[in-house]
């Protein structure tokens, strides 16, 4: 018995798939690689199978971690090739390694956001973040009830650049992604939105690794 | 994708739907086909795909090389009115194509709620609703499922109809189409040669007269059309058609397995049940050829459920050699078998146990009614001992809850019928704590499901009357003070769905004018308690002066001329007129395994029936 992680990339219509149906479809495709599972004792024998950071729906993914328990003698290089002919499309193993870090050292995410250069323009986007003070508002449990609470977006900004390319605007930004405040690129750019006053859709947004909080990749 | 899909995709509950892509899913190269063809479930994604149907014929056209099988499905109130407002058409997910690129529109019709699904889907993929408007050959628009038995209510709106099962009869229309399209055949043309297919309705080659009171006086067929249309069935099932992989989808559908099909026909005869009678006649799979195909389905798919479908699971001649085979490989894959439609009279502990060797799921049964009298009408032939016995060993193999169906308005009912009910349910409560080795810590929860009685086509309750809906009322509301135990909790079936089911399931082709009407004044999605617009139904039968309760709670005579009655599902007339005669002294029929009722679906498969074969077996 051992964990092993594997690193996926998810991009086109998977990217709609969201968390919880991410769990079922990989536990599909690993039943269908056939790659000797880890099943829980008892009554309902079930497989250990684990994502550690969520991603909102939508949003696509190069480097993803997810963690399973297998049992018996399969190399790693195995395990990828044998889920890589299994996958549906869009869905790619990069890489299957050793679980080096514990889920909670992820600390920081890097999003690479696409938007239309027609619906806003570089350098207005540098202004608003340059502005501050961008709020968004998320669901949380308040005295135990779900309801809403601020959060501080222009604080939780570790680091971000602006670029036009072609007739795109790309925003490449570093948000907290630890178990105590998590920001999505799609709050990000909510945030934005609501100084900008028109509602922004991006053309893609990308989640391109994990960090740790010394600024190493997550691995 | 398009880039107008991908804005509005982030805005709608559960983009997944629309987007394709899933494992096993076709796609082609458009130009290499001769055909495309847009297989339509009008209801939502999850319940299109969990029907076993459309995934057995999207993959049987789509083993052609000339054919492409596209999945479509009703797009959610959300996610239509976004496609509305930024002018994209109804696309298929395959190619994110329009209908209209289609040479074959297809519905599979389920059910009489989903008629309005049917045109709003035609409307938002730009085409007439009406087939007469639609003038050139292609798109052809055209219809299966069980709801075609009497296509009458929807019949103005599609050019074809497919009565019965569509694995050789699919093929057939494909090539016919694909001859026509190549020579430019008008579509009156291809009609004509089409409905001489068997198993091919053309509703407009056969004229409609009514009588004053309403019934119809006569259909009419013309143009060499055949005076009845015969259904089509497959006889063998080990050789018919099945596919070696299925589509996965993304998102979770309301049966998420493998499903397969174990027998075709039902050798019980219970009186209300069109399935029942409509599939005739029985034809069983080998135990060998499921286990394979489940087999390789389970690894294509990577599902860890298989479930044995038929409308009676334990009717299954070789139920144990089949799971025997099927637990060989399930139990080393950790692979749940799932055995739904379980009858009470036959439920056995040890088939159970070994059901349970690998997981257990709920357990459902259908008493159908409180007493015994009320179930010999129906010719559901189970007796209360075999209800209490089947309570008594699901309880002892460790089963707390249990869930009943029932159905309220059955001809012949009376109050006694319905309180009988509740004590019924209380009787098997008693089983439950009358059992020295009952479930340590736990308390028991009998579930009582109680729907309305809608008398069905080709049934021999096709002559009786819906109940009204006061008279449903009443008796719901007597079930619910009959019962005195806590144990026992009773739901209902929204009535008012019934009362329309039982309208649009004997109803004539004057009714598409109410159902376009009603879909013009917004329903849709009517199955589904929080779409259904009760009120604008009935004003839509108001504006088109037609009254539903003729067609529901009217009682038919014998020699009047049915709606349907150019439509041979083998099942003869003779033989529902005995058993509607049966049904009124209270007499039962013995199943088709114990005595052979005479029912006449045999001819219709070369005068064969494997309940009848198998016999001797008994």
């Amino acid at each position: 018995m051992r964990d092993v992680r594997i690193w996926f990339s998810k991009s086109g219509a998977v990217k709609y798939v969201s968390h919880l149906d991410m769990f079922r479809l990989m536990t599909r495709a690993v039943r269908r690689a056939d790659i000797p599972l880890w099943y829980t004792e008892g009554y309902n024998p079930h497989p250990y199978i684990s994502f550690l950071q969520p991603l909102p729906l939508g949003v696509e993914t190069c480097y993803e971690p997810l963690d399973i328990r297998i049992e018996g003698e399969i190399k790693n290089e195995e395990i990828k090739d044998r889920l890589n002919a299994v996958m549906p499309d869009g869905m790619h193993i990069v890489a299957v390694t050793q679980a080096f870090c514990k889920p909670a050292e992820a600390a920081y995410g890097e999003y690479k956001i696409v938007l239309d250069a027609q619906d806003i323009a570089a350098d207005d986007i540098e202004k608003i973040i340059q502005d501050g003070a961008l709020t968004v508002e998320k669901s949380a449990k308040v005295k135990g009830r779900k309801g809403t609470k601020t959060v501080d977006v222009s604080a939780a900004i570790h680091s971000y650049s602006v670029k036009t390319e072609g007739d795109t605007v790309v925003i490449e930004v570093t948000l907290p992604a630890s178990p105590e405040l998590t920001l999505n690129p799609l709050q990000f750019l909510e945030s934005i939105s609501n100084k900008y006053g028109t509602t922004l859709y991006p053309l893609s947004a990308c989640r391109i690794r994990l960090l740790c909080a010394d600024m190493t990749a997550f691995s | 994708m398009n880039k107008k899909l991908e804005k509005i995709l982030p805005l709608v509950q559960k983009p997944a739907r629309y987007t394709g892509g899933e494992l096993n899913s076709v796609v082609k190269d458009k130009n290499s086909v001769d055909i495309r063809y847009a297989f339509c479930f009008p209801d939502s994604y999850e319940i299109g795909m969990s029907h076993l149907g459309i995934k057995i014929l999207y993959s049987l056209v789509n083993a052609r090389a000339d054919a492409w099988c596209e999945r479509v499905f009703a797009p959610w109130p959300d996610m239509e009115k976004r496609m509305r407002e930024n002018g994209i058409p109804l696309f298929a997910l395959e190619s994110g194509d329009p209908l209209s690129a289609f040479d074959m529109i297809g519905f599979t019709v389920q059910y009489e709620l989903c008629y309005t699904n049917i045109l709003n889907m035609l409307d938002l993929a730009g085409l007439p609703l009406y087939a007469k408007d639609r003038t050139a050959l292609t798109p052809l628009v055209v219809a299966g499922g069980p709801s075609v038995c009497n296509a009458e209510p929807f019949a103005d709106f599609v050019d074809l109809c497919m009565p019965g099962e569509g694995e050789e009869v699919t093929n057939e229309l494909i090539d016919l189409l694909k001859e026509h399209k190549k020579k430019g055949s008008t579509k009156a043309e291809f009609l004509r040669e089409a409905a001489k297919i068997e198993g091919i309705y053309v509703p407009s080659l056969y004229d409609v007269t009514y009588n004053a009171d309403g019934t119809v006086r006569a259909v009419t067929a013309k143009d060499g059309a055949p005076t009845t249309v015969k259904k089509r069935v497959v006889r063998d099932l080990d050789s018919v058609y099945y596919p070696d992989n299925l589509i996965v989808p993304f998102i979770e559908v309301v049966h998420d397995r493998v499903t397969h099909e174990i027998f075709r026909g039902c050798i019980r005869g219970c009186r209300f049940c069109q399935a029942g009678f409509l599939y005739r006649p029985i034809r069983e799979k080998s135990p060998e050829t499921i286990s394979r195909q489940c087999e390789q389905l389970i690894k294509t798919t990577g599902y860890d459920e298989v479930s044995l479908s038929s409308l009676s699971s334990s009717d299954y001649t070789q139920l144990e050699p089949l799971l025997d085979k099927l637990l060989e490989w399930t139990i080393p894959q950790k692979v749940n078998i799932a055995l739904p439609s379980l009858r009470v009279d036959n439920f056995r502990k040890d088939l159970i146990e070994k059901l349970t060797s690998v997981r257990r799921s709920g357990l459902t049964f259908a008493p159908e009614a409180g007493t015994q009298r009320m179930r010999d009408v129906i010719n559901k032939n189970v007796t209360e001992e075999e209800i209490m016995e089947t309570s008594r060993k699901a309880f002892e193999g460790g089963w707390t809850a249990v869930k009943l169906y029932f159905m309220l308005g059955l001809p012949t009912e009376t109050d006694e019928d319905v309180m009988e009910i509740a004590a019924l349910a209380r009787r098997v409560v008693d089983v439950f704590y009358n059992l020295p080795e009952r479930p340590k810590g736990k308390g028991v929860s009998v579930n009582c499901s109680a729907s309305t009685f809608v008398p069905k086509p080709f049934t021999p309750f096709q002559w009786e009357p819906q109940l009204s809906q006061e008279g449903i009322a009443a008796r719901q509301e007597l079930l619910k003070v009959s019962n005195k135990s806590k144990k026992v909790q009773i739901s209902f079936h929204e009535m008012h769905v019934s009362f329309l089911e039982a309208v649009f399931a004997r109803g004539d082709r004057r009714l598409s004018k109410v159902i376009e009407t009603a879909w013009r004044n917004g329903c849709k999605f009517d199955g589904w308690d929080e779409h259904f617009k009760f009120e604008v139904w009935m004003q839509a039968f108001e504006e088109c002066g037609l009254a539903p309760e003729f067609y529901a709670n009217r009682t038919r005579s014998y020699t009047e001329v049915l709606p349907w009655d150019h439509m041979d599902y083998g099942v003869s007339k003779q033989f529902l007129i005995r058993e509607s005669e049966k049904a009124k002294q209270a007499k039962t029929t013995p199943h088709c395994r114990q005595q052979c009722a005479g029912c006449g679906a045999d001819k219709i498969n070369g005068g064969e029936c494997d309940a009848r074969r198998q016999n001797l077996v008994f």
